[in-house]
């Protein structure tokens, strides 16, 4: 009887690698395809306890943001333009960033990726200041925040 | 070196999968509880490690709160909570003890951090613990926190004190809730490693367990099939008797039967069983014991098979269910054993018994007359003159002579009486529950069956045969009766050809003398043993002596005097009455010589000297008596020969013999034909033969003063003689009665015991002398 489920169970798991795998390759042709219009450019930013390393300036356009956690905490990566001030409004407790003030202005976002992970973010920039930060507990005050200028250089 | 592969028995083979089965399950099943009890172990090590993990978020808050309680002037002690966070962190990442939050929880122990994702995070944790603390404790001291150094690489922005506190304190917690749930994912991770573990597991065991399983059935087919083609290919016949009938045969019964499987089984089998063979074969259904049994099967061909089977019961065998008969053809070996039986029992000529059969019937025989009464009685029969057949007509006519013979005697006898052959032309009949007139009629039948004609070889030839009856007296055994029959045949044979007789005791001579006479006959010619007598033959009508008779005498050193009735006969089959017939020649040649020179006999005198019939046959008599005379310078006409009746009758070898007289006659040497009279002489013959003289039987002189048939006889024997221009010889006169009778007739010459016996040379010498002197005298 146990070996009867055993055979199930490999069997349902290797469809869902399958389904993955297949998934992932569908990812992976559709970002190829991407990357091969040359209207979209390659952006890597790298996240590391407590600090956001980002070009200063890029050109306006479609860009593909490559997002590398270096650890070794989680981190997360929240896209805004042209944020009033040149500091990020804060929450009551004053220490974390108030997302549902800057709604208006977030292009985008990447939830908290693991230490060691490389996620892609794929974004139309009008020329102008954006401003790109991790808001989990203390980073931004810790300073994982950085500013990026979209425009002619 | 190379070396042999270990020997396997091929019953053994099948065992190895299913061990490998076995072995398989256990070890997968081994290593799936195995692999549950480590992975027990290890969430319920992870669940005190998160606990722990996520006590440290709590404790970070707590220890903001009791800085600010402490600077707010109240009692707290953060230091503590400092201690416990940092011994807290160090467990985690290196293992250790893990100090209980007093009021709150247990002591825990923790084993050292692997991953080294969650190690990184420890790591970092700590050295946010202790940017926290120190600043907290800068803090507590009213020194500038910004003048103490971070080591965890946050870039602080913020001055105020308490603020900074707070986000280190936050960013403490937050390493801490990221700890706890990178072990938490890395627990999924594991939970589903051993998911597919533990699929893997009964995954490799279903598989090999399936390719055994199927390597065994395989295995089992092969062994079947093997076991299958060896009973199959055997000779060996097996057939399995169950409930309902045979069961099972294998495809050698079916080929030696020439049928269909189907054909035999259930009840088929019986139809090819021989009737004899079915009571046999369903014991052995039925009880099942252990033997061996012997029963036929007749094949298409309608052939009977005999075969020979070792039962074994093997009804509680449930793979077999039933009584198995091994069995072998053994219809050659029978057949041969049955031919060698017949070969040892039969003679291969004419089929009848042989010696050792008769013997054996005649055991069996007598051992029944003995208990129940009656009698048994024995016929031995010799052929007259089967080997003038055999020289003449050549084997093959003389075997199927014997053919003849032995089909005539089978018809004679009852089909409860035994015919036997043994060996030459000697044939013997067993009648069970005979008496004495019941056997003569049966000798009677046989000699008149034989009498009838039988065409041998294209030539019409009348048989005739000499037969000797024995009949049981007392306790006489088998052997000592044919002794007697034979005794009996022989004397028939001697009293003339075509007749029988009944033993009688009087007849008897001790086989033991007989035998190995033959070679002390030859010793005894050779040591000088034998003598010549002789007996003077007397003129009737002058009384003056004639002649004389010579007769051969031997005294053996051991057996005494041996008669010539007993030794003559010896002499003709080994082959030594040449050599005697010779002796007797030469001595009496010489000493007739002798009597010659010395001038006691007269010109006239004869020395007769008997001939036996062997000898004439034998042919070379001319040579033998030239010599004789040549030797002892004799006259051819001094010397006489004495030849019987018989021999000059008996076919072609008699007429050998009547040119070889012929030739002696002419050359001077006198014939006489002795015992005349009691033969079965052709006129015809005597009239062609070259005759001087005729001896009248003893028996017919005898009788004259009393059987007027014997007065005939002589009489007429005498005329006859004087009608052929013959001499008449009267012999065996005993008494003046005899003496009277045969001078009346006009018989020439007496000889008897009346006159003399037969005397040695010497005697017989002065004999003559003094009837010399006294004729001399006269």
């Amino acid at each position: 009887m146990k070996v009867v489920t055993a055979l199930h169970r490999p069997a349902a798991l290797l469809a869902g690698m399958l389904a993955c795998a297949g998934l992932l390759a569908f990812a992976e042709w559709s970002g190829s395809g991407g990357s091969s219009q040359p209207s979209v450019r390659i952006v890597h930013i790298t996240e590391r306890d407590f600090h956001i390393r980002s070009p200063r300036r890029i050109a306006p356009g479609r860009v593909r943001l490559v997002v590398t956690n270096d650890g070794p905490d989680l981190h997360e990566l929240i896209v805004v333009r042209d944020p009033a001030g040149t500091r990020l409004p804060l929450r009551t407790d004053g220490l974390t960033v108030n997302e549902d003030a800057l709604a208006p202005e977030e292009v985008g976002s990447l939830e908290p990726g693991v230490p060691g992970s490389v996620r892609g973010l794929t974004l139309r920039l009008r020329p102008g200041r954006y401003e790109i930060f991790c808001n989990m507990a203390g980073h931004y005050m810790s300073g994982m925040h950085a500013v990026l200028l979209v425009g002619k250089p | 070196m190379i070396r042999a592969p270990a020997f396997t028995p091929y019953a053994s083979r099948g065992r190895k999968p299913v061990v490998a089965i076995l072995l398989t399950f256990a070890l997968c099943s081994m290593a799936s509880i195995g692999l549950s009890i480590w992975q027990t172990a290890r969430t319920q090590h992870r669940a005190e490690v998160l606990r722990v993990a996520e006590r440290q978020q709590t404790l970070a808050s707590e220890y903001v709160q009791e800085v600010m309680l402490v600077r707010s002037g109240q009692q707290s002690d953060p230091d503590v909570t400092a201690t416990i966070l940092r011994l807290s962190t160090d467990a985690l990442l290196d293992g250790g003890a893990v100090p209980a939050v007093p009021g709150n929880d247990d002591e825990a122990d923790l084993a050292p951090a692997t991953d080294p994702v969650v190690r990184a995070q420890l790591i970092q944790e700590r050295r946010l613990v202790d940017d926290m603390t120190s600043t907290g404790a800068a803090y507590l001291d009213g020194r500038p926190v910004s003048s103490v150094p971070l080591t965890a690489g946050e870039h602080l922005a913020v001055t105020a004190p308490l603020t900074r506190l707070r986000v280190l304190s936050m960013l403490t917690a937050d390493a801490a809730l990221n700890t706890a749930r990178t072990i938490v994912a890395e627990s999924d991770s594991d939970v589903t490693n051993l998911i597919v573990m533990q699929a893997v597991l009964g995954g490799v065991g279903l598989l090999v367990s399936l390719g055994l399983a199927l390597a065994l059935v395989a295995a089992t087919r092969r062994q079947t099939a093997h076991f299958r083609s060896i009973v199959d290919s055997s000779t060996d016949l097996v057939i399995v008797l169950g409930a309902g009938g045979c069961r099972h045969v294998s495809r050698s019964v079916t080929a030696m039967l020439g049928v269909s499987e189907d054909a035999v089984l259930g009840d088929g089998l019986l139809r090819f069983l021989h009737p004899d063979g079915r009571a046999l074969v369903r014991s052995a259904q039925t009880s099942g014991r252990t033997e061996e049994i012997v029963f036929q099967l007749v094949n298409q061909h309608g052939e009977w098979r005999t075969l020979e089977a070792h039962v074994t019961d093997l009804r509680q065998d449930r793979a077999i269910r039933g009584v198995v008969l091994n069995a072998r053809d053994v219809t050659e070996r029978v057949g041969l054993q049955d031919e060698l039986v017949r070969q040892a029992h039969y003679d291969g000529l004419t089929g009848l018994a042989n010696r050792g059969l008769f013997r054996d019937r005649l055991e069996q025989a007598l051992t029944r007359s003995t208990r129940a009464g009656g009698s048994v009685g024995v016929l031995i029969l010799d052929l007259d003159g089967f080997k003038q057949v055999n020289d003449s007509l050549g084997h093959e006519a003389g075997d199927q002579l014997l053919r003849v013979v032995a089909d005539r005697l089978t018809e004679t006898v009852r089909a409860t009486d035994t015919v036997a052959r043994f060996g030459g032309d000697e044939f013997a009949v067993l009648i069970d529950q005979t008496d004495e007139a019941l056997a003569v009629s049966v000798a009677r039948r046989a000699l008149a069956r034989l009498a009838e004609p039988a065409v041998v070889g294209g030539r019409e030839l009348e048989v005739a045969a000499s037969i000797g009856i024995a009949l049981q007296t007392g306790e006489s055994g088998g052997d000592e009766l044919v002794r007697n029959a034979d005794v009996a045949m022989y004397a028939a044979k001697d009293a003339g050809r075509g007749r029988h007789e009944v033993f009688r005791s009087d007849m008897a001579r001790d086989p033991d003398e007989l035998l190995g006479l033959d070679n002390e006959l030859r010793y005894a010619l050779a040591r000088n043993e034998l003598s010549v007598h002789y007996q003077p033959t007397i003129s009737l009508s002058g009384g003056e002596i004639v002649g004389v008779e010579a007769l051969v005498r031997w005294t053996s050193p051991t057996r005494g005097p041996v008669g010539p009735d007993v030794f003559i006969p010896v002499a003709e089959t080994s082959g030594l009455i040449a050599a005697l017939g010779e002796y007797v020649l030469r001595e009496a040649c010489g000493e007739t010589a002798r009597w010659l020179r010395n001038g006691i006999v007269g010109r006239d005198f004869v020395t007769w000297v008997n001939v036996s019939t062997k000898q004439l046959t034998m042919g070379g008599m001319p040579g033998a008596v030239d010599r004789a005379l040549q030797t002892a310078g004799l006259p051819a006409r001094n010397l006489g020969l004495e030849v019987t009746e018989r021999a000059i009758m008996l076919g072609d070898a008699a007429d050998r013999a009547l040119v070889e007289l012929q030739q002696l006659h002419d050359s001077g040497v006198r014939i006489a034909i002795d015992d005349f009279g009691t033969g079965f002489s052709s006129l015809a013959r005597l009239r062609d033969f070259p005759v001087d003289m005729l001896k009248v039987d003893r028996s017919f002189v005898q009788g004259v003063e009393r059987d007027a048939k014997d007065v005939a006889i002589t009489t007429h024997a005498i005329t006859l003689a004087h009608a052929l221009g013959l001499i008449a010889v009267a012999e065996g006169i005993e008494t003046e009665g005899q003496l009277a009778h045969m001078r009346a007739v006009g018989c020439d010459v007496g000889q008897g015991y009346l006159f003399s016996r037969p005397v040695p040379a010497k005697e017989i010498t002065t004999f003559l002398a003094a009837a010399h002197d006294a004729a001399q005298a006269a």
